[in-house]
């Protein structure tokens, strides 16, 4: 193949060979490695695994094959893949190298014999202490100074040596030499060089790098720590569970491909005509399950418990979102004045925010007991001061609040919309500040009242503030899980007669007590969907409001 | 010239966790090896590395403790057992005390090759666990071992050596009972005193505490004032199921092939604890009844052994007594969970003798002195090790629970026992709630229910 250099006056660099023969050995050694998975010569690389490898193994066989040839050619391109590639190459290389030596489980030891240096610690903060406070006594300052070094230095070694480093160092390096870490390492030193020498300033005019060309490729390199993470830990299980929900897995084994069923077994809903005195279930095809009636006609699912919990979810969300935002709202322009203690009261209404949920829910769960709790108490005094008024006879109702179907959904909105709330107002309260003064400057010489001025400038400024809380509320509502799951131990955690099932309770157990992980994965998705449409509904809204302002 | 200096120490930490006592050489493969952290071994993965010269198996196990007290009696055990057994290095590990949770970390160690040696699990999991094929079967072990199935209970041993392919006994071991449980009712003798009613303990003594006995004691004691209650239960299977089998009925037909909630006698059952939960003389199905029970305002309080702990705390007297006899005679529940070995361990023989080794009659007398559960062996010196802890006085009451005639917790062979339970308990709660007809619930649930059995 002809080459045909961008810059004819550029002499080839000395690297220039080398680094092309290594992009060309990394792509011949990606193909075979792709041909030796999918013919199953791999043994680790079994079922779906081996299916990923083999895809991921073509895609940067094709992209090495280009990156050789760009790089011969010496466009900026060849460059720009072929760093990619070796620098995916080092860091996937140095996490095998670590791998191979027990550098990840070991991690998870240490935290064991880390205790044992840890007291010493307090030399290294003492010497920091002194070191900082070495400007105030200027005569002896450079002799504080170095005996402070001296100090974090000495603690800085008794800590090592407690927690065991020489010996540590030394497996380290026994195990680093051993060929099934030693190889790895070789390789990602070797693609960290190349990544380097394609990065460095020399290789601009190599390639021809125009300077938006080298920002751009700059630019990718500094945001790529947080975008490997995000592919690796958020974007690659994301996509991992959607291919599994058109699988039956239970998390162990092989997977078998069921294509929709799951999304099908979920879905499907049937309305039958129900015969004068038979029994539901008659009425309804073999496995459907009576969902309700009306009249005559009785529905049934396949899997009812995905319905009733969606509607759960549904009825929790239309009431627990308003509680939990239209209060915080109100809250927050009281708390937007400037009064004595102000700030107190703004923390304090942040505190359920941070609050653990497990410990909310515990102590909500003390107060709703029918019996010793302090919400009935409360109901009950309250009624006795209303019996003190003459000819009233009020008997005080006793709601068994998470044991009955009626009042246990309403129990855990209360606890939610408790638990939000703070958050929210302090949203609302960073929204109100914003808003301009001379609005309400304006407001007041036209003669505007409080309220006025409340619902003519605050609400209509707040609106981007309210439509993110909505839909972050929104959000959390459709996902709940841990109230309900807390507030019903040791009982099932669907409630009763299921009034606080919820989908993510129903995947979690679908999940966890069922081993059926590919089912589980679609209610997930299906739920997905769902908030998905009703945040971009929120958003279009929100948007033709805009447009209509 | 103070970063290099942070980096390199911040480097030696992070190399500190690659430690060992030196010159040690890995074996084990990249993902099951284990390691150990500066002067001190310490496990860290399922199987292990050898040293060379050496045959120490090094062997990580969990069970599930309900409390820390618990975990630290059996991290105890874990070190006296290290010492005694010869080349095994144990490495206990506390699992969640939710069962949720603890299934969850499990599943997800399962899945990724991590999972300890030996663990425990739910009597009601061990179907899930073995057609799942993550636990080992353990008869060629067990026979090597002159192990004998009749040193333990025979309810969960039946289930233990049941063959996947039948649902029937056959010729494996899919590991040995920690411990078994069984109802008893949790009385606040202060209350029942203070109520003029017949003392339950000197009933059950005179054969006469039945249900009809149990009514009028509820009646009595829920009389003295809107606060108190006379009954108390969790909203599990557990407590209604011993309403049905007490009335001569069950969950399923007799080889636990089919549904058997829709029979006259479990329905029985089930229209007598309607009755009681709705009479206004109970702390309501699925409210806080332990949580109540401890506060002094319950009388009766069903429950297991492993309340013990928790009753011991409240300041009013208190003892226990046998669940009353029903109109299919006395009943009770034989609950159970079993150690079982991952399937994927690389020292199954260590592993076995670590299973024996936890439960023999020493082991589980010190696990019973927490007043939590009861030994499984079924041998008298167990048994007397368990009565000598109290309070409560009457221990006698949780092994009278276990002699007579009581279902043992088990998984389903036949189908999917989580399916199954979670129907079941939604449409035993509406029909106890008063959200559902019982004639609906006759006529409609083992249809509802027959996808369990796919």
């Amino acid at each position: 193949m002809a080459r045909v250099p961008n810059s004819p006056n550029v002499k080839d660099p000395v690297w220039f060979g080398p680094l092309v023969a290594f992009q060309l050995l990394y792509g011949l050694a990606t193909a075979i490695f792709t041909v030796l998975v999918w013919s199953n010569r791999l043994p680790p690389f079994t079922g779906t695994l081996r299916l990923a490898a083999a895809v991921v193994g073509a895609i940067v066989t094709i992209m090495s094959a280009f990156a050789t040839a760009w790089t011969w050619r010496r466009r900026h391109r060849g460059r720009l893949i072929s760093f990619l590639l070796d620098y995916l190459l080092a860091i996937v290389a140095a996490f095998v190298a670590l791998q191979a030596v027990n550098f990840f489980n070991g991690l998870d030891a240490l935290g064991e014999t880390f205790s044992r240096g840890a007291p010493f610690l307090v030399l290294i903060g003492a010497g920091a202490l002194l070191n900082r406070t070495a400007r105030r006594f200027p005569v002896y300052e450079q002799g504080l100074r170095q005996a402070a070094r001296v100090t974090m230095l000495v603690g800085g070694l008794i800590v090592l040596l407690r927690v065991g480093t020489p010996a540590g160092l030394l497996t380290f390096l026994t195990r680093m030499i051993q060929p099934q870490a030693l190889i790895p390492l070789l390789v990602a030193a070797l693609a960290a060089t190349a990544a380097v020498v394609l990065w460095r300033d020399g290789a601009n005019q190599v390639f021809g790098s125009s300077r938006d060309q080298i920002e751009v490729m700059n630019g990718f390199f500094f945001v790529s720590p947080n975008l490997i993470g995000f592919l690796a830990f958020f974007a690659g299980p994301l996509v991992f569970s959607l291919f599994v929900t058109f699988t039956d897995w239970d998390g162990i084994n092989q997977a078998s491909w069921v294509g929709l069923d799951n999304y099908a077994h979920i879905l499907s809903l049937q309305a039958r005509s129900l015969p004068e005195g038979a029994a539901t279930s008659s009425a309804l095809d073999p496995g459907f399950v009576s969902l309700f009636q009306v009249g005559s006609t009785v529905f049934g699912a396949r899997d009812p418990l995905f319905w009733t919990g969606l509607r759960n979810v549904l009825i929790f969300g239309l009431v627990a979102v308003p509680l939990a935002t239209i209060p915080a709202l109100l809250i927050a322009a009281l708390l937007n004045n400037k009064l004595p203690f102000i700030k107190v009261f703004r923390a304090i209404y942040f505190l359920p925010s941070i609050a653990g949920v497990v410990g909310v829910a515990l102590i909500w769960k003390q107060l709703f007991s029918a019996t010793i709790g302090f919400v009935n108490y409360s109901i009950l005094r309250f009624f006795d001061v209303l019996n003190l008024i003459p000819g009233v006879e009020l008997t005080a109702p006793q709601p068994e609040w998470l044991a009955s179907p009626r009042t246990a959904l309403l129990a855990v909105i209360v606890v939610f919309a408790w638990s939000v709330m703070g958050f929210n107002t302090v949203l609302f309260l960073a929204g109100m500040q914003g808003i301009p003064g001379s609005l309400y400057e304006a407001a007041d010489l036209d003669g505007a009242g409080p309220w006025a001025r409340f619902r003519r400038i605050t609400v209509p400024m707040l609106a981007p503030t309210t439509t993110f809380v909505v839909t972050t509320t929104t959000i959390l509502a459709l996902q709940l899980f841990n109230e309900p799951f807390i507030l019903n131990v040791p009982n099932p955690a669907n409630g009763p007669s299921n009034s606080t099932l919820t989908p993510v309770i129903h995947l979690f157990r679908n999940a966890f007590e069922e081993f059926e992980l590919g089912y589980s994965s679609a209610v997930a998705w299906i739920l997905f969907l769902l908030i998905f449409l009703i945040t971009l509904l929120y958003f279009r809204r929100r948007s033709d409001e805009a447009v209509t302002a | 010239m103070r970063k290099p200096i942070v980096v390199l120490a911040l480097f030696a930490l992070a190399v500190t966790s690659c430690g060992g006592t030196g010159g040690d050489t890995t074996t084990g493969s990249t993902n099951a090896g284990s390691t150990t952290t500066g002067a001190e071994a310490t496990t860290t993965t399922a199987a292990t590395e050898t040293t060379a010269g050496e045959a120490e198996a090094s062997i990580r196990w969990r069970t599930r403790p309900d409390n820390t007290e618990e975990a630290d009696v059996y991290q105890e055990i874990s070190d006296s057992l290290d010492e005694e057994l010869a080349n095994i290095t144990l490495a206990y590990e506390p699992g969640a005390s939710q069962g949720a949770d603890y299934q969850a970390s499990l599943l997800t160690e399962l899945s990724s090759g991590t999972a300890p040696d030996v663990f425990w699990i739910p009597g009601t999991d061990v179907a899930n666990f073995v057609d799942l094929g993550v636990i080992l079967d353990l008869r060629s072990l067990a026979d090597a071992t002159g192990h004998s199935d009749e040193d333990f209970y025979p309810g969960p041993m039946s289930h233990l050596t049941t063959d996947p392919a039948t649902g029937q006994p056959g010729d494996v071991l899919w590991g040995l009972p920690r411990d078994v449980s069984a109802f008893a009712l949790y009385l606040n003798n202060d209350l029942i005193a203070e109520a003029g009613a017949d003392d339950p303990r000197e009933m059950a003594a005179a054969g006469s505490w039945n249900w009809d006995t149990f009514n009028e004691v509820v009646s009595a004691v829920a009389a003295l004032g809107p606060d108190i209650e006379g009954f108390a239960s969790d909203a599990w299977w557990g407590p209604y199921g011993y309403w049905m089998n007490a009335a001569g009925g069950g969950f399923f037909n007799a080889d636990r092939t089919a549904c058997g909630l829709d029979t006259d006698e479990s329905v029985a059952g089930l229209s007598f604890a309607r009755d009681l939960f709705q009479s206004g003389n109970t702390v309501a199905w699925g409210g806080p009844a332990e949580d109540t029970y401890r506060a002094g305002n319950v009388a009766m309080f069903m429950n297991g052994r492993w309340a013990t702990p928790g009753a011991r705390t409240v300041d009013f007297d208190w003892d226990v007594v046998k669940l009353p006899d029903g109109p299919g005679g006395p009943s009770n529940w034989l609950f159970w969970g079993a150690y079982v070995v991952n399937a994927e361990t690389e020292h199954p023989e260590e592993a076995w003798a670590l299973v024996q080794a936890l439960t023999t009659s020493e082991t589980q007398a010190q696990i019973s002195g927490l007043g939590a559960n009861i030994p499984s062996r079924v041998s008298q010196e167990a048994l007397d090790a368990f009565l000598t802890f109290s309070p409560p006085a009457n221990n006698q009451a949780f092994l009278d629970g276990l002699a007579e005639n009581p279902a043992t917790e088990g998984p389903l062979w036949a189908g999917s026992w989580p399916d199954y339970a979670t129907g079941m308990d939604a449409a035993v709660g509406g029909v106890i709630t008063g959200d559902r007809t019982i004639e609906d619930f006759q006529a409609n649930i083992c249809s509802e229910l027959v996808g369990a059995f796919d």
